[in-house]
């Protein structure tokens, strides 16, 4: 398959990047790695007159620790992330969940933390060739009024599979969102619309500059579900934060719980979040609880859009985000 | 036992260094001056009058050579048999399928051929589909085939007689229905093909192919030009395992459009296309019913299998029967009736694959294993008790000669820890066993044979012709062996020509696994026409009689006494200087039963070998997720003889993948309304390199005495056995029969909740 024509452009600097940006706005694309954008151009869905790549944005790429948060600039690659030891030690859930995303090769020579957090939503009745979407109505998410996931639907279902964006609202991680003549910094689980269509709260003219994730001394974990160990999408997972009562240090504080890959972004369950609160960390009872509350919550959003069946991955919320906590919890990090 | 020079060496394979350095030229890689590029028009409908095809737009386009339609074809009809010519290379009067050929344009580059397809405006009216045989069947709307009752294709009846009173006669009987549905190939290369007409009016050419012989003979027919003005060339190939044996709309439609248009021209598939627009494996529903007598023994068994055969026929009445024979081969079955039905629905067309019936040949396995805990028989021993033996005949009558399954079995079941395992295993881990047999070919007529020509070059190097093709499994390094082998030579000096229409003699292709066994068999005789000639010129050289010598490492020798001897390279000079010709042909034509016919005379002998094997799977299953972790696996085979145990592992290996790890746990398509959602690689789950489990490869050597050094099949019964394996460790970790196939983790989960 083709890609359409387009021009293409890789500033060196970011002053230069939010330049174009601010010129070109609505018609052009942020190119950070490729596997996602490249794909959906190949395939039609969307023909952008300009690339803004981020290849020569060598000032993206870093990773950077002080007192209370790590900073991690957009562009850097998964495989420096996995390799870091302060991520390692303080964000264990991205570690995790960067280990996870495409394989090895992407990790090193291609995949960005910033492209995987801004890649756009999936569904298996949208991601297809122009071919297969013709001969039957365009669906929301290709300019139509008809969903083919959920029937009846007046609006798209598409659904998040970015493992990176879930392990970091699990951490409480805020974007730096950058355009020109200007900076804003949005916490990630504000970064989300209710729409499939468009599903960050982002302007045309902004750059994802740099996450922050803050340094809580809290315990993190990632789980997730695929059917084969690389190059594959979460079709369930969990990202969770547990952090110790700072009086008491056997009982939690804090607790964090997002379930991804169940819906347009991903859900960062409060009411289980916050019912762990005062738990015991060794309370498997009120971690299997605040699992099945977290399948309740998350199955009304899910629909059958990315393999495996509905029901499957409805029930297996409940096993990742256990699975998540006792990881958390045993991790010595209480 | 005979010592060989090369054969049976691991010799890495002659292509293997142009491939893994990407010199290796595949059809897409071909460049000719002037060439076009392709592109078809397929229809978005499942089922679909076509009212009016308007190419007028397409043909304006600045870049555009030439727009084909059904009207340039001349209603000319493909199909495998006489009988089941049902498929014209672009439609005319209605689309059965999503992805079927209607239109196809030639372009100057591939943008301009894109926005040609485009600007083709063809009028539907869409109609009633049916996606599922079952619902085929009952359908009360258009039949997709005219002429189909019932929208059934082909139906397979074969019955030894006495069923019913063998029956009547057993201890214990079941029923059981067993499910899978449809599986793709993912050749690593997508298919493509490029044609052109020379100045001659002679048809060049180049694609991927299981035989070219094969694609010559249809596109000489299409045509209406003589066979020797059709030249398929060879070309590297990145995979078939059966989808690429016959004829694709597209060999047609590109050699059209380089008819039209006076240029070469190229079409390439995109993934989706090589998925839906080419051939896929059948989905089946099969029901087994087994009688046994106390022991175990099978006394009658009856199946019956709906398949789902798509929008049409291709290989149907071949593909209705391979999975039964696969499982008559591999076990006795007292009487048996088979009753297959082939049917048609909306859905893109099924054909050969190399794991045959998984569902079918799986549910045969479970079902054994249902009956041997009923009566407290051990699988191993319940296998041992039905298996097939050396010398006896199978239902459809065809004799069994060399046979090893028993000792597969048993070196499988010795090296897998089975006695310690079976029954002894912790909680959801599990170990099963899956059996089967594999045809060396099949009665195929006319093209059932292989002929070689070998020539000598001056410099006492070797030129080999054959017609044999190599679509990845290392059938030009065969050749290679087997020609140095026999020659005394040494494999570099071998040069191999094949795979092309124009040089080589009639071939059946690398097709029913008969490469090695005839095509491989061909050139073993020629090479030895040869080395008859050789010897009696070096007896007149070396002053002793012909039958006295040997012919090893480029030197013709007494055998007696090995320093007497003249190179093999003088011996050639000799000969030429006195006009002596030492090239030589050979050929080989299997003895098989040329009445048997697969759906009216399913009896007499099939081919003239069989490949029996077992393959062990040991399996962990998590009990709150349902995924599976498979901890070992032991895969062994009768192959007769191992010509080369180096590339015969990798096709062992590349079997479990397929058929096992892939076709067992994770392949399977999504649909809605006839739309295959999982068209990429990405969608369609094919197992990584690092989701397979260790793999031990036992080969076992029955020598079969008509096969070229003993050889027969190889490695196509470990890839039906590694599903029932598969199958089989699942279950058994779970304590679930699975009858539905391939064993996701959502359904062993329901099992194991079930089951609770």
């Amino acid at each position: 398959m083709r890609l359409p024509q387009f021009n293409y452009t890789g500033p060196d600097t970011l002053e230069k990047a939010l330049d174009l940006l601010a010129a070109h706005g609505q018609d052009a694309k942020i190119l950070a790695g490729g596997t996602d954008l490249l794909v959906r151009m190949k395939k039609g869905l969307l023909a952008p007159k300009m690339l803004i790549s981020l290849k020569a944005l060598k000032d993206l790429s870093y990773i950077q620790q002080d007192k209370d948060a790590i900073r991690i600039g957009a562009r850097t690659s998964l495989a420096d992330i996995i390799a870091s030891g302060p991520v390692q030690k303080e964000a264990a859930a991205l570690s995790t969940a960067c280990e996870k995303i495409g394989a090895a090769t992407i990790q090193h020579f291609r995949g960005t933390l910033g492209g995987n957090i801004l890649q756009d939503n999936r569904c298996f009745h949208y991601n297809q060739s122009a071919f297969h979407r013709s001969g039957r109505q365009a669906c929301h998410k290709d300019g139509g009024k008809i969903c083919y996931a959920r029937d009846e639907s007046d609006r798209c279902n598409s659904t998040c599979q970015s493992d990176g964006a879930v392990a970091l609202m699990a951490l409480d991680a805020r974007l730096v969102l950058a355009s020109k003549g200007h900076e804003r910094t949005v916490a990630i689980a504000d970064f989300y619309t209710t729409d499939g269509i468009l599903p960050f709260a982002m302007e045309p003219t902004e750059l994802l500059k740099e996450i922050i994730i803050p340094i809580q001394g809290a315990a993190s974990a990632y789980q997730r579900l695929a059917y084969r160990s690389a190059i594959d999408y979460p079709i369930v997972c969990a990202g969770v934060l547990l952090k110790a009562d700072t009086g008491k240090k056997d009982t939690i504080g804090e607790a964090r719980i997002v379930v991804g890959a169940m819906a347009r972004s991903p859900l960062f369950l409060a009411k289980e979040s916050a019912e762990l609160k005062g738990k015991s960390f060794t309370d498997t009872q009120a971690f299997q609880k605040a699992g099945n509350g977290a399948m309740n919550s998350a199955s009304t959003f899910a629909v059958h859009n990315v393999g495996a069946t509905l029901e499957y991955r409805c029930a297996m919320v409940a096993e990742m985000v256990v699975r998540a906590l006792n990881e958390a919890a045993g991790s010595g990090k209480n | 036992m005979t010592q060989y020079n090369i054969i049976g060496t691991r010799m890495p394979r002659v292509d293997s260094r142009a491939k893994v350095m990407g010199k290796a030229k595949f059809t897409a890689d071909l460049k000719l001056p002037h060439m076009l590029v392709g592109k078809i028009k397929r229809s978005p409908y499942a089922h679909a009058r076509i009212i009016s095809i308007d190419a007028s737009k397409a043909l304006a386009l600045p870049g555009v050579r030439s727009v084909v339609t059904g009207k340039d074809t001349e209603g000319v009809k493909w199909g495998v048999f006489a009988y089941t010519r049902d498929q014209q290379f672009l439609q005319t009067d209605k689309a059965r399928y999503i992805g079927d050929e209607v239109a196809a344009v030639a372009a100057v580059d591939e943008d301009t051929a894109q926005k040609a397809l485009d600007l083709i405006d063809v009028t539907y009216e869409e109609l009633p589909a049916v996606y599922d045989p079952m619902a085929a069947m009952a359908s009360e709307t258009e039949l997709i085939h005219a002429e189909y009752p019932n929208n059934i294709n082909i139906h397979v009846n074969i019955d030894t007689g006495n069923v019913d009173e063998n029956f009547a006669k057993a201890h214990y009987i079941r029923e059981d229905t067993f499910t899978a549905p449809e599986e793709s190939y993912f050749q690593a290369e997508p298919y493509a093909v490029v044609a052109r007409f020379d100045s001659d009016d002679c048809l060049e050419v180049w694609c991927p192919n299981g035989g070219p012989h094969m694609k010559s003979k249809p596109l000489s027919n299409s045509f209406k030009i003589p066979l020797h003005k059709v030249k398929i060339r060879r070309i590297a190939i990145g995979g078939a395992f059966g989808g690429r044996s016959e004829i694709c709309p597209a060999d047609y439609i590109c050699a059209l459009l380089a008819k039209k248009t006076g240029c070469p021209v190229k079409i390439e598939f995109t993934r989706e296309e090589n998925t839906i627009g080419t051939r896929q494996g059948h989905s089946m529903i099969t029901t087994h019913k087994t009688g046994v007598d106390k022991e175990g023994r099978v006394l009658a068994r009856e199946t019956t299998c709906y398949m789902d055969g798509g929008a049409y026929s291709s290989t149907g009445p071949i593909a209705t029967s391979v999975p039964f024979l696969s499982m008559e081969q591999a076990y006795r079955m007292g009487s048996v009736r088979y009753n297959g039905f082939r049917v048609y629905t909306n859905k893109p067309i099924r054909g050969m694959i190399r794991t045959h019936g998984r569902g079918f040949a799986c549910g045969l396995d479970t079902q054994l294993d249902m009956i041997a805990e009923h009566l407290g028989i051990d699988p191993v021993e319940m296998r041992l008790r039905n298996s097939r033996q050396p010398g006896e005949y199978t239902s459809t009558r065809s004799l069994v000669g060399s046979c090893a399954m028993d000792e597969t079995i048993r070196k499988a079941a010795e090296k897998a820890g089975w006695t310690e395992k079976w029954g002894k295993l912790p909680p959801f881990h599990g170990i099963g066993i899956g059996t089967n047999s594999v045809q060396t070919g099949f009665p195929m007529g006319i093209r059932g044979g292989s002929q070689s020509f070998i020539k000598f070059n001056e410099d006492g190097e070797a030129t080999v012709m054959s017609g044999v093709v190599d679509n990845g499994q290392g059938n030009e390094n065969m050749l290679v062996q087997i020609a140095a082998e026999e020659l005394g030579l040494l494999p570099e000096d071998i040069h191999l020509v094949n795979a092309d229409t124009e040089t080589t003699s009639s071939d059946p292709g690398s097709y029913s696994q008969v490469s090695t066994f005839v095509g491989g068999q061909a050139v073993k005789n020629a090479a030895a026409n040869c080395k008859a000639k050789l010897f009696d010129v070096a007896s007149k050289i070396l002053k002793v009689p012909a039958d006295t010598l040997a012919a090893k490492n480029r030197m013709i020798f007494v055998q007696d006494d090995p320093e007497k001897c003249v190179p093999l390279k003088k011996v050639v000079r000799v000969a030429l200087t006195n006009f002596i010709s030492v090239n030589a042909e050979g050929g080989y034509w299997p003895k098989v039963d040329m009445k048997r016919e697969w759906v009216s005379n399913p009896y007499g002998q099939m081919c003239e070998a069989f490949s029996f094997g077992t393959t062990i799977i040991e399996v962990k299953v998590d009990p709150e997720t349902g995924q599976v972790t498979v901890l070992n696996c032991v895969a062994c085979q009768d192959v007769g003889k191992a010509l080369n145990p180096l590339v015969l592992e990798g096709q062992f290996e590349g079997s479990v993948a397929m058929g096992g790890q892939g076709g067992m746990l994770t392949e399977y398509h999504e649909w809605r309304d006839g739309r295959c959602l999982n068209p990429t690689m990405l969608d369609y789950k094919l197992p990584l390199a690092c989701d397979m489990p260790p793999i031990h490869n036992i080969i076992v050597e029955s020598i079969e005495p008509k096969g070229p050094y003993g050889a027969k099949e190889a490695a196509m019964s470990i890839a039906m056995s590694a599903a029932q394996a598969y199958a089989a460790a699942v279950s058994n970790a779970i304590g679930v029969y699975m009858d539905s196939f391939p064993v996701t983790p959502d359904k062993i989960l329901a099992a194991i909740k079930k089951k609770k």
